[in-house]
C-alpha cells in the first residue's frame, strides 16, 4: 500500500517538475509565463492532501539542483517530497499565507529575514545551503562580449534582469551599480518576473543581454556567458533553508534540510556548479538595494493610455466584423468567427505568447520589423496591442449584437427610398446601431483595462512605460511592503472597473429604447 | 390601355418559398390593383420581388414598359434605383429620425411638397416628434407620406389599413386614392381582407396556393 501511494505522490512530483530534459527553450517561455500568472500563483501540487509528502518551496534557480538531491533523501528516508519553484519574492509570500508547506529555500538573506520577522519560520531553523554567481549572458550567435567596460555594452539595446524585488534582480542591479555601469544601463533593463525568465528572453534574443545566475546557463543552450561578475561586486549569493513555523511535518522537513546541508547535498550543489555556502559574515556586506515600487500614478496612467488606445485601434476592425458576421453569409465565415473568438477562450499568457513568437525579433514578422529598426516587445504598443487582441473578441461579439439588433427591414426601407448599401449603411443602420456600438466599445475598454496575461509576456513589466495597475498590483504582491500602494491600485481598478459596466449597461438599455418602434 | 399591352405590372417569378412553391404570374394595364388571399400566401413576398428585395426570386418583372428584372437578359435593377414606394405593415418609421426626417429622407422632394404633403395626410403637428410618441395611425400615414414623396414610380401597399379602425381606413384609402391619381402612380395593394381591396383597388386578384388568379 505504501508502494502505491508513493507511486502517486511520485507522478505528482514528475508533473511539477519545472524542466524535464526533454522541455525546449521555447516551451520555457510559456513555463515561466505560466509562472507569472496572476491566478493561482499560490502553486498547489496535486495529489498530496494527507500524504506523508514534504512541501519545499524553492528559489527558480534551484528547480534542478533541489530535485535530485530530494531524490536520494527519499530514497534513504521513503517519504517523497513535493515542490513548488518560482522567484523567492512570490514564494516568500506564499510561505506566509498558504500554511500548507514545511520548507522554504530563499535565494537571498532579505526575503529570508522578511518571512522570519513575521515569525513565518522556526526560530534556530535557518541553514545556508550554497552559494551561486552572477554571469552577463548573450544570445548564443551575439557576436557581442558585454563586459566591465560601458562601451562593450553598445550594441546592447535591452538588458533582461530578473524584477527588482526578486533576488535574481536585485543582486543583477547592485552588482552593475558597484561597477559603474547602471547609469548607463537602466533605461535599457527590461524586468522579468523570474531569472529563467530573464534567460529566455535573452536565448529568443528579445534581450540581447543579461543577467542570470551561473547555474542557469546550462539550462539553454541558446545562450552562452560573456562576463562572469566578479563576487565582490554583491552580496554574495546566499540560499538559506528553514523549516516554515506552520510545517506539520517539521522533524522530517529539518532532516531534509539538514541532508541538503550535509556532505552528499554539497557534493550535489557543487556538481551542478554551485559555489559553497559564503561565510556567514560575508552576507550583510552590504544592504540590500532599497525596496522599489511601482508608482500608482504612472500605473493609472499608463492603464488608462493603453485601454484607451487599444479601444480607438480596435473600433474600426471591430465595427468591420461586427457588421460582416451580423449580416453576411458567407463560405467560411464560421473560421472567421472561431478565428476573431478565439483569444476570448485561450489562456491570456498563451496569446501573449502567440503573439511574441510572432513579433518577437525571432518571429516571422518580428524578424522583417527589426531589419526596419522597429522593435515592438516590451514597448507601450505591445502593452496596447496585447490588450488590444485579447479584448477584440468582447469587442466584436458587442457590436455584432448591436447590429443584430436592427431590424434588416429599415435596410431594406431605405434601399427603396434610393440609399444604396453604402449610404444606408451610413444613415440608418450605424446610427441605430450607435450605442450599441458604444457599449460594445466601452466593454473592450474594460476588458483592456483588466488585461494581464498577454500583456506581461509581449510587453513585459516596465515601470513607466508597460506598467499597468494590473502589473503593478502584481509587482507589489511581491514586494516585501506596499499593501497600502496595492490597495490604492485594487480601489482604482475596482472604480474603473465598475465605472465602465455601469456606463455599459446604461448604454445596452439605450439601444434597446432606441429599438422601441411601439408604443 | 388594353389588357394586350399591359403597360402597367407585367410579371412572372417563381420563388421558392412556401408549399407549393411560389409561381406568380400577373400581366395587367389597371391603375389600383388589390391582391387578397389568406396570410402567409406570399403576398408580402410578390410585393418584395417587385421591390427587388426578394433574393430568391427567379423571372422577369416589367414596370410601366420598364425591365426591372430579367433573368434570361441578366437584367436586375437594384433596389435603391427602382423608386418604389413600399409601405410595409408595421410602417417601419426610422426611429432615430423625426417625422419630418421620416419624410424627406428620400430627398426626392423640397421642404415644401413635404409640409403639404404632411398636411394632407394630418401629420403636420406632428413633424418634429419622434415616431415612437406616434399613434399607430398616424405611423401608417407618416409612412404612406414618405413613400409618396420619394416619387415612386410604383405604390406597394402592404395589409396598409391593417392598424387604422374602419372610418380612418377609409379616410387614409381616399387620401391615398387621392395622391396617387394626383400623379398618376400605380398601386399594388395586399391584403387579407376583401374589404380593404374594395375601398381602393379597380381590379382584384387572388393569392391562393402559390397561384395569382386574375379577376373574373
Amino acid at each position: 500500500m505504501d508502494q502505491r501511494r508513493h507511486g502517486t505522490a511520485f507522478r505528482a512530483r514528475l508533473a511539477f517538475r519545472a524542466h524535464p530534459a526533454w522541455v525546449g527553450p521555447i516551451t520555457w517561455a510559456v513555463v515561466a509565463c505560466a509562472a507569472l500568472a496572476p491566478a493561482d500563483s499560490l502553486a498547489q501540487p496535486s495529489g498530496n492532501e494527507g500524504s506523508d509528502a514534504i512541501l519545499v518551496l524553492a528559489a527558480a534557480s534551484l528547480g534542478e539542483v533541489l530535485p535530485g538531491i530530494a531524490r536520494r533523501w527519499t530514497r534513504e528516508t521513503g517519504v517523497p517530497v513535493d515542490f513548488s519553484f518560482d522567484a523567492t519574492s512570490r514564494l516568500a509570500h506564499q510561505a506566509m499565507e498558504t500554511g500548507r508547506a514545511d520548507v522554504f529555500v530563499s535565494a537571498d538573506a532579505v526575503w529570508m529575514d522578511w518571512v522570519e520577522e513575521r515569525k513565518g519560520i522556526l526560530p534556530g531553523s535557518r541553514t545556508t545551503l550554497a552559494g551561486n554567481a552572477l554571469v552577463v549572458v548573450v544570445p548564443a550567435g551575439s557576436p557581442g562580449s558585454p563586459g566591465p567596460h560601458p562601451s562593450t555594452w553598445e550594441g546592447v539595446t535591452r538588458i533582461a534582469l530578473a524584477g527588482e524585488n526578486v533576488p535574481a534582480g536585485r543582486y543583477a542591479q547592485e552588482a552593475l551599480e558597484a561597477l559603474g555601469l547602471w547609469n548607463t544601463l537602466a533605461e535599457k533593463t527590461v524586468r522579468a518576473g523570474s531569472v529563467r525568465s530573464a534567460l529566455e528572453w535573452v536565448a529568443t534574443e528579445e534581450a540581447q543581454a543579461g543577467v542570470v545566475y551561473a547555474t542557469d546557463l546550462p539550462i539553454s543552450e541558446g545562450v552562452r556567458e560573456a562576463w562572469t561578475i566578479p563576487q565582490d561586486a554583491h552580496a554574495a549569493v546566499t540560499y538559506t533553508g528553514a523549516i516554515l513555523a506552520e510545517s506539520a511535518r517539521a522533524p522530517l522537513a529539518e532532516d531534509f534540510l539538514a541532508f541538503a546541508a550535509g556532505p552528499e547535498g554539497r557534493r550535489l550543489f557543487a556538481a551542478a556548479g554551485f559555489l559553497p555556502p559564503p561565510e556567514p559574515d560575508s552576507q550583510a556586506i552590504r544592504q540590500a538595494p532599497p525596496e522599489q515600487r511601482p508608482s500608482v500614478a504612472s500605473a493609472v496612467r499608463i492603464s488608462l493610455l493603453v485601454a484607451l488606445a487599444a479601444t480607438l485601434a480596435g473600433l474600426g476592425p471591430a465595427i468591420f466584423l461586427g457588421w460582416i458576421l451580423a449580416r453576411h453569409e458567407f463560405r467560411g465565415k464560421s473560421i472567421l468567427t472561431t478565428a476573431v473568438l478565439i483569444p476570448l477562450v485561450l489562456p491570456p499568457v498563451v496569446t501573449g505568447f502567440l503573439l511574441l513568437s510572432l513579433l518577437g525579433t525571432q518571429g516571422v514578422l518580428g524578424g522583417w520589423m527589426h531589419a526596419l529598426g522597429i522593435d515592438l516587445p516590451f514597448t507601450l504598443p505591445a502593452a496596447v496591442l496585447a490588450a488590444l487582441v485579447v479584448g477584440l473578441p468582447l469587442y466584436v461579439v458587442a457590436i455584432r449584437g448591436a447590429f443584430e439588433a436592427v431590424d434588416p427591414h429599415y435596410e431594406e426601407l431605405s434601399w427603396t427610398l434610393g440609399s444604396p448599401p453604402a449610404a444606408t449603411f451610413r444613415r440608418i443602420t450605424l446610427p441605430l446601431a450607435l450605442p450599441g456600438i458604444v457599449a460594445g466599445a466601452v466593454l473592450a475598454f474594460a476588458r483592456a483595462l483588466g488585461e494581464f496575461g498577454a500583456t506581461v509576456v509581449l510587453a513585459g513589466n516596465v515601470e513607466g512605460e508597460t506598467r499597468t495597475i494590473a502589473l503593478a498590483v502584481y509587482s507589489l504582491l511581491e514586494s516585501p511592503g506596499g499593501r497600502e500602494t496595492t490597495w490604492l491600485l485594487v480601489t482604482a481598478s475596482v472604480a474603473l472597473s465598475v465605472g465602465a459596466l455601469l456606463g455599459y449597461e446604461g448604454l445596452l438599455r439605450r439601444q434597446r429604447r432606441r429599438m422601441e418602434h411601439r408604443t | 390601355m388594353t389588357p394586350a399591352s399591359p403597360a402597367v405590372l407585367d410579371l412572372h417569378v417563381q420563388v421558392p418559398v412556401g408549399h407549393p412553391a411560389l409561381d406568380l404570374r400577373m400581366a395587367t394595364a389597371a391603375k389600383a390593383i388589390a391582391v387578397v388571399g389568406p396570410s402567409g400566401a406570399g403576398k408580402s413576398t410578390l410585393l418584395r420581388a417587385i421591390a427587388g428585395l426578394e433574393r430568391r426570386a427567379r423571372g422577369f418583372v416589367t414596370v410601366q414598359g420598364e425591365a426591372w428584372q430579367d433573368d434570361n437578359a441578366k437584367v436586375r435593377l437594384p433596389v435603391w434605383e427602382r423608386r418604389v414606394g413600399w409601405v410595409p405593415q408595421d410602417a417601419l418609421l426610422f426611429p432615430h429620425l423625426s417625422v419630418r426626417e421620416n419624410l424627406a429622407f428620400s430627398g426626392a422632394s423640397t421642404a415644401q411638397e413635404v409640409e403639404a404633403t404632411a398636411d394632407v395626410l394630418e401629420v403636420a403637428h406632428l413633424l418634429e416628434r419622434r415616431p415612437r410618441n406616434l399613434s399607430g395611425g398616424e405611423r401608417q400615414r407618416v409612412a404612406l407620406g414618405r413613400a409618396l414623396l420619394a416619387d415612386p414610380r410604383i405604390l406597394l401597399l402592404d395589409e396598409p389599413f391593417s392598424a387604422l379602425d374602419r372610418p380612418l381606413r377609409i379616410q387614409v384609402a381616399t387620401l391615398v386614392g387621392r395622391l396617387t391619381r394626383d400623379r398618376d402612380t400605380p398601386i399594388v395593394l395586399v391584403s387579407h381582407d376583401e374589404e380593404d381591396a374594395e375601398i381602393l383597388a379597380q381590379e382584384h386578384w387572388h393569392l391562393n396556393q402559390g397561384i395569382l388568379t386574375p379577376p373574373a
